[in-house]
């Protein structure tokens, strides 16, 4: 091994130490904070590492409220609002970039606007709106909207895979005999993997972080997702830290896990096997 | 013959089952938030489903804090929803529920008994949930702000409870020069942008025989309502209450006490159990609660808290609803609250039963102290009044506006409130 | 022949956004129309005998007026101005680390997920608790530096500086995101090529990496920018707007306005306005989609 790639090497992992401390830091507190109690929290001087680490906040995380149920409900919610979310946007951005529509802009422009209103004021009328359709205390009530929230977003970042790739390959499937809609999903998506992952996780996170909706339209508690779920321990006053991170952790490494998981199988695979060239 | 009865009987017996069986059952809605207790509210709701057959209640638990309750409920009731039948609603709630026409007026129902049922209650409370001379909603249970001082520390320097905010000054100051503890400070109060900070302001101008409204009209151009500001700074400056005031929000008060960092708290009622029952609290045994201080020539006053039962005015079963409620504000479920929950009851007499001082010692310094507690300002626009009260308090406390550009501030923002 | 294919091309367009259409106008035309119409009426749920009369723009012109919503427009803009850039560096940056050659992907692909599926108000409540005057970390750490400790929350500067670091960190987890997946779908052949032409790292990122990455970089700086117009979650966490209104943001104006005073007709207003200043802070973006769009 010579000297320039130690150097490379290291350098590798300095990037990667960099990438990890940053987006690590606050989720290593949150589970230092879900081992401590909450006496040695409000320490003063405050300790880092727990001196008595103890698993007693999972316990009560499960105990107090149903965690597994809003676990369950976010998964359901978010999983549904996703997989809606990115069949529907890759039929648009497929539609704003592969054929020759008129207006193309205003269309474009149109659906981003409609991230451009704050939900605050449009609460009361969609809360509405769910009630005239029988959708309250119904995941639908919580899907539907996730899936317009995420819609702007998701369709702009297929658009722009799209168009990175060449017509060309599409139309040497049509010579093959497969139709517009059979050449989007074999040719140009897998193609386009990158940004269709990305696509599908930020419509999942929206879906998961969302929390006014999520207060209002499943307002049974067996129907809470979880970033409504996970305020519910918290008391009129008190905010017990450990138990809301331990609920937290809970919460954020499975899911996680999956995607890391997702993304390093599915999505290696597809670019491996797809953008070379 | 007799068996002739017999048969009779049963089949009277099997009517009236079948007849209630067949009767409309009628299931209640109740909404309340997390920390409430919901459970101990299931109990009663158990026992009275059993006393009153046809009628089932479900407990609905909403969002954990006043707000994230009050965000869901305007939302319900903005749309006029018939969902809920009952709502536990905050004691600075009522007139703006009666504004908006969400809560159906109980005079109509009291009918007779109205003067009598009102009359149990403590003044305070019946006074909080009748608007413009309506009853709006029935007290569940009470809370106030109490004066919460470490009883040993006192003793060991010899010093009275302070009845001044001057005395309260004077003692913080002796004790932690003797103390020569960093960590000690002498008071705390919310100074946050929260709804406590509201009280900040209040409970200094009320101590000063001051109010901030007179016969409707807004009276802050007093010299006392400059009191408040000047108290606090001084007790800013002189290193009684920490410089980061400014960020305290309620529960920061609870720890500092519970953790023996402060002489001098003013807060709500839940400190008292949790420091004296938390295991990691340092000040068992060590804490007193007594009525706040104010000036030389004013009158103690304390912020009421507390819990209100309204009738929804979208209910489809009003009447039924009304039934529970007059159940849920009864001394009876007082009592079993004040046991299962420890919460304050709102009627005196059940401050001095014995089983429920047996659960709740301080029960009995407590009911004294919530006697005196005054209502935040009345208006259907409290929400606007608390928004200028607290924001402009905050900057006060966190040294970014003067006394003179705070008030000023606070003024301009409460006259249209109080036009 | 070629009209009838491009006809057809057109129909089947318009039947693949169709799906889009329907979902917008279900969710989101109705309660829009709602809000432009409330927004010319007294709408005070609080006092409801005022009845709901047409005031034409009366609620436009309070704004106008008002210098609590001047303020919250300058703390937005200004929180546009830092941390729309700010995430965009520090996104770019966290992107093009990540895509070096790791042997395993998956620690750094979490650590550039994680701040993005915290949700945003923990995200404000656990930044609040570091920020925190006596227990929370950078104090600590300002303190073993021998300095005095910083009230970072009760001083509008400071309290401006820690709301946009804890934005900057939360959202450049978006940008990395996008711009990591843009950066994977650049071929590697390109920096092959510039590699045996002799170009030196520098000169391949400005001439290879940004303008391969330029759509994707777009898609991200249109989102963030929106999402920065709605700043809400984390100043709502951190100082709920203090001290004093220092660091609200319209979107908490609004909020404040519709769900707590139930002004609905103000409320509206003043989200009709946020709309107007979203257009034209993403205009020039269109813009520019315009003219790349015009260029194929």
């Amino acid at each position: 091994m010579n000297l320039a790639t130690m150097k490379t090497k290291s350098m590798v992992m300095l990037a990667g130490l960099i990438v990890v401390v940053n987006g690590f830091f606050p989720a290593i507190w949150i589970l230092f904070t879900s081992l401590k109690t909450e006496s040695e929290l409000l320490q003063f001087p405050i300790t880092y590492i727990p001196r008595d680490p103890t698993m007693v906040n999972y316990y009560q995380a499960f105990t107090e409220k149903p965690l597994h149920l809003f676990i369950l409900n976010s998964v359901i919610v978010a999983g549904a609002s996703t997989i809606i979310t990115v069949f529907v946007a890759a039929l648009a951005a497929y539609a704003l970039t592969r054929l020759k529509l008129p207006k193309r802009n205003l269309i474009m422009s149109c659906l981003l606007a409609v991230s451009m209103f704050p939900l605050i004021s449009l609460i009361v009328p969609l809360f509405q709106v769910m009630r005239e359709l029988g959708l309250l205390n119904n995941y639908l009530s919580l899907i539907l909207p996730y899936t317009v929230l995420s819609l702007p977003v998701c369709t702009l970042v297929m658009a722009s895979f799209f168009q990175d790739i060449s017509p060309d390959l599409e139309a040497a499937a049509m010579v093959d005999g497969c139709t517009r809609v059979q050449a989007l999903f074999k040719i140009v998506m897998p193609l386009a993997a990158p940004g269709v992952f990305t696509a599908a996780i930020l419509a999942f996170v929206n879906a998961w972080d969302e929390f006014l909706l999520a207060l209002t339209f499943l307002s049974r508690e067996s129907m809470r997702t979880l970033s409504v779920g996970i305020t519910l321990y918290q008391g009129e006053f008190a905010f017990p830290w450990p138990l809301i991170s331990a609920a937290l952790i809970v919460a954020i490494v499975p899911v996680c896990i999956l995607i890391a998981i997702f993304q390093e199988r599915v999505v290696g695979g597809l670019t491996a096997g797809g953008v070379k060239g | 013959m007799k068996l002739k009865k017999l048969a009779l009987a049963a089949t009277l017996a099997s009517f009236i089952v079948g007849a209630s069986a067949s009767f409309a059952q009628t299931t209640l809605r109740i909404f309340t938030g997390g920390q409430q207790r919901p459970d101990v509210m299931r109990k009663i709701a158990d026992e009275y489903e059993k006393r009153t057959p046809g009628v089932k209640i479900a407990v609905e638990v909403g969002g954990a804090t006043s707000e994230a309750q009050q965000q869901y409920l305007n939302t319900v009731l903005t749309s006029k929803d018939s969902a809920l039948d009952v709502v536990l609603i905050d004691v600075i709630r009522p007139a703006q529920w009666a504004a908006a026409g969400w809560a159906e007026p109980l005079d109509s129902y009291l009918g007779a008994d109205k003067a009598k049922v009102m009359s149990q209650y403590m003044k305070a409370y019946s006074d909080a949930n009748t608007v413009n001379g309506k009853v709006i909603s029935l007290p569940y249970f009470a809370d106030s702000q109490f004066l919460y001082y470490r009883k040993d520390l006192l003793a060991k320097y010899k010093r009275a409870v302070p009845k001044t905010w001057d005395e309260l000054m004077e003692t913080s100051q002796i004790i932690m020069q003797g103390e020569k503890n960093p960590n000690l400070r002498g008071f705390e109060t919310a100074g946050a942008p929260i709804e406590g900070t509201v009280c900040t302001f209040l409970v200094p101008l009320w101590g000063e025989g001051s109010d901030m409204t007179k016969n409707g009209k807004l009276n802050l151009d007093t010299p006392e309502a400059r009191q408040p500001f000047q108290l606090l700074g001084r007790l800013k400056q002189a290193g009684v209450m920490s410089p980061n005031v400014g960020e305290i929000v309620t529960d920061r008060i609870r720890i500092n006490m519970q953790a023996g960092n402060l002489i001098f708290a003013q807060t709500w009622g839940y400190v008292w159990n949790r420091a004296q029952n938390d295991a990691d609290s340092k000040v068992k045994g060590n804490i007193g609660v007594t009525t706040l201080p104010s000036s030389k020539t004013g009158k103690s006053a304390t912020c009421i808290g507390g819990w209100q039962l309204a009738v929804s005015a979208f209910s489809k079963n009003k009447a039924e609803a009304v039934k529970f409620v007059r159940y849920l504000s009864s001394p009876e479920v007082s009592k079993q609250q004040a046991i299962a929950a420890s919460h304050l009851p709102v009627f005196p007499s059940v401050y001095k039963d014995k089983e429920v001082l047996a659960a709740n010692p301080w029960f009995e310094f407590a009911g004294p102290i919530v006697e005196t507690a005054k209502s935040r300002p009345v208006s259907p626009r409290y929400q606007e009044v608390s928004d200028a009260i607290r924001s402009n308090m905050n900057a006060y406390l966190s040294g970014t506006k003067t006394t003179d550009v705070a008030l000023a501030d606070m003024k301009k923002r409460l006259e249209p409130v109080f036009k | 022949m070629k009209q009838s294919k491009e006809l057809s091309e057109r129909t089947l367009g318009w039947l693949l956004l169709a799906p889009v259409g329907i979902l917008l106008a279900l969710i989101v035309l109705y309660p829009v129309a709602k809000l432009l119409i409330s927004s010319f009426h007294t709408i005070r749920l609080t006092e409801p005998w005022l009845g709901e009369p047409f005031v034409g723009f009366a609620n436009y012109v309070r704004a106008w007026e008002d210098e609590r919503f001047w303020g919250a427009l300058w703390n937005t803009i200004l929180y546009i101005v830092i941390t729309v850039p700010g995430s965009l560096a520090l996104g770019l940056g966290l992107a093009m680390l990540a895509n070096l050659p790791f042997k395993r992907k998956w620690p750094v692909r979490l650590a550039l997920l994680l701040p993005w599926a915290l949700p945003l108000v923990f995200a404000g409540l656990i930044f609040r608790w570091f920020f925190d005057f006596k227990l929370g970390f950078v104090n600590d750490f300002v303190s073993r530096f021998g300095f005095d400790p910083l009230p970072w929350l009760t001083d509008p500067i400071l309290a401006k500086i820690a709301i946009c670091i804890t934005i900057i960190w939360k959202s450049s987890s978006f940008m990395a995101l996008v711009l990591l997946a843009g950066l994977q779908s650049i071929p590697k052949s390109l920096y092959e090529a510039a590699e045996v032409d002799g170009a030196g790292k520098w000169l391949q990122f400005k001439e290879i990496t940004l303008p391969m990455l330029m759509p994707a970089i777009f898609v991200a700086l249109i989102f963030r920018t929106i999402t920065a117009i709605q700043t809400f979650d984390i100043p709502y966490a951190m100082t709920g707007g203090g001290p004093g209104d220092s660091t609200e943001t319209l979107a908490m104006y609004i909020h404040k306005n519709t769900l707590d005073f139930l002004d609905f007709g103000y409320g509206s207003a003043l989200a009709a306005i946020m709309f107007i200043v979203s257009i034209i802070a993403t205009s020039g973006y269109l813009r520019y989609t315009q003219r790349s769009a015009g260029r194929d």
